[in-house]
């Protein structure tokens, strides 16, 4: 389980989150949304140690991880990984040695041995016809489809999406939402997803938290969302540009 | 006065952080494996990236200091036989080793801060803590053992070009014989010395400030650009203290 608690980050004047408290159950997929700069990518790189808290806690399975060193990370970041919001493919490697880096460095396979398991995680989004190609030689959907297989490479118990569906066509957007709801009910897979893509949420979540003004404004289920009576909610849900909310 | 304060604020901070990353890369040089083929790969970039520069910028200096050593040697003594003689422990100990520290700042440290820094603005720096690589082990440690296997190298070179461009020289503008020019009697074994040391020491360091500017670069390209500038600046201004340290040092020694 993962628990946010009271948590308070600022970026000099700017506050960005300012107490917020969530509870993570395991194996559940679990919705971050809110406008942009609303802290969501913010708050969830707290957990992986990406940033510091100003206070507050974060507790991993009990343990506070707010204290940690960088070192008290590794262990923790082969249980629980982040997609990032770019793909952040490395441009020197092929697209199965990205895939294998994780395996090289976090389990200390042989460069053979992490190609050969790293095969099987392309073939999982669909991408081993371009395993030796270079990211520079793909586009931004097949790249973050890569990005997606090198955060599954340590089968992680825990996976945190940064806007995995951004910049993808609607077609491989929903095959990364089948692929976190598949994560979820066949392996168990606790996936936690900082997202504004209505159809994600709607299609794959079991619950979502909304983040207005640096706090949980809504907490539920889609269904509890979509049926909200909160203008500043129903202006996201109807993705209007006149209400409450301010840009 | 602000603007004065502001500047030594921002240089205790690049040094404090600078030296983080210099205790962090000795930490991982010790404790974890070396990627073998990420230093040879980074040794070529050096050497690639610099070999010419340094060839043509120290043959230049060998020319213009030959010539003007060589013109002061005839006004004052009427002779400038010796003038090989008398520039070759300048080369050895300050010239060659100091400017290839120089070229190697400007052209290498330019290129590891934009390298990391673009890799930090972009998240890639993230990815790579994510995939259990952390970045001063995987970004800064083979580019600063690279960068200690290459000064030495180029600064040999340099110091060669020097040389021949200085001979070159002396035999065109003052007919000195060139066997006359090769005179190594005023070198001294420290002086090799001392100019290694230096190369080596600014192999060391070059890389690891760089790497340092580049990690700490902020924002997006605006952030990669200031992290660029920083890393010329203080890696040069890094070589030229490193050299007065050095060669006050080894001053002290030889009296």
């Amino acid at each position: 389980m993962i628990r946010f608690i009271d948590v308070h980050k600022a970026f000099g004047p700017k506050r960005v989150l300012d107490g917020v408290s969530i509870d993570v159950a395991r194996g559940e997929v679990l919705f971050i949304i809110g406008k942009s700069g609303a802290g969501k990518s913010v708050l969830v790189k707290h957990l992986l140690g990406l940033l510091a808290p100003d206070a507050g806690q974060i507790l991993f399975e009990g343990q506070d991880v707010a204290g940690f060193s960088e070192r008290d990370f590794f262990p923790l970041r082969k249980r629980c990984t982040m997609v990032l919001q770019h793909s952040t493919l490395f441009d020197s490697m092929t697209l199965l040695e990205n895939v294998a880096l994780p395996l090289r460095k976090h389990q200390g396979l042989s460069h053979a041995a992490s190609l050969e398991a790293a095969r099987s995680k392309l073939q999982l989004v669909h991408m081993e016809r371009y395993a030796d190609r270079r990211p520079a030689d793909i586009g931004d959907g097949l790249r973050k489809r890569v990005a997606i297989a090198r955060a599954l490479t340590m089968e992680p118990e825990y996976v945190v999406f940064d806007e995995p569906t951004t910049g993808l066509d609607p077609i491989s957007a929903r095959h990364v939402d089948r692929l976190i709801r598949r994560l979820a009910d066949e392996t168990s897979v606790t996936s936690i997803v900082v997202s504004h893509d209505l159809a994600s949420i709607f299609g794959v979540a079991d619950r979502v938290v909304m983040l207005y003004q640096g706090r949980v404004l809504l907490d539920g289920p889609p269904q509890a969302f979509r049926d909200s009576a909160d203008p500043v909610v129903r202006q996201f849900v109807n993705g209007l540009p006149d209400g409450p909310m301010d840009i | 006065m602000r603007a004065l304060l502001d500047l030594l604020g921002h240089a205790i901070r690049d040094a404090r952080f600078a030296l983080t990353v210099g205790g962090r890369t000795v930490y991982y040089l010790a404790r974890a494996p070396l990627d073998r083929a990420a230093v040879w790969r980074q040794a070529f970039e050096v050497g690639n990236r610099s070999v010419l520069f340094v060839l043509l910028t120290l043959g230049f200096l060998g020319a213009i200091m030959n010539l003007q050593t060589g013109f002061q040697a005839l006004r004052l003594f009427g002779d400038a036989s010796l003038v090989g003689a008398q520039t070759m422990p300048l080369v050895l100990r300050l010239f060659g080793p100091t400017v290839t520290g120089l070229m190697v700042a400007t052209r290498v440290g330019t290129g590891i801060a934009a390298e990391v820094g673009s890799m930090v603005v972009t998240e890639q720096v993230d990815a790579l803590r994510m995939s259990g690589a952390p970045p001063v082990d995987y970004l800064v440690k083979p580019r600063f053992v690279a960068c200690i296997l290459m000064l030495p190298a180029l600064a040999v070179l340099g110091v060669t070009a020097s040389f021949v461009a200085g001979m070159a020289v002396s035999y065109g503008a003052f007919q000195v014989n060139p066997a006359t020019y090769a005179n190594f009697d005023l070198v001294r074994t420290g002086d090799v010395f001392e100019g290694l040391l230096k190369a080596l020491t600014y192999g060391a360091v070059i890389p690891i400030i760089a790497g340092a500017a580049g990690l700490s670069a902020r924002g997006g390209s605006e952030g990669v650009g200031q992290a660029t500038t920083r890393a010329v600046v203080n890696a040069s201004l890094a070589v030229i203290v490193l050299d007065f340290v050095i060669g006050g040092a080894a001053f002290v020694l030889r009296t």
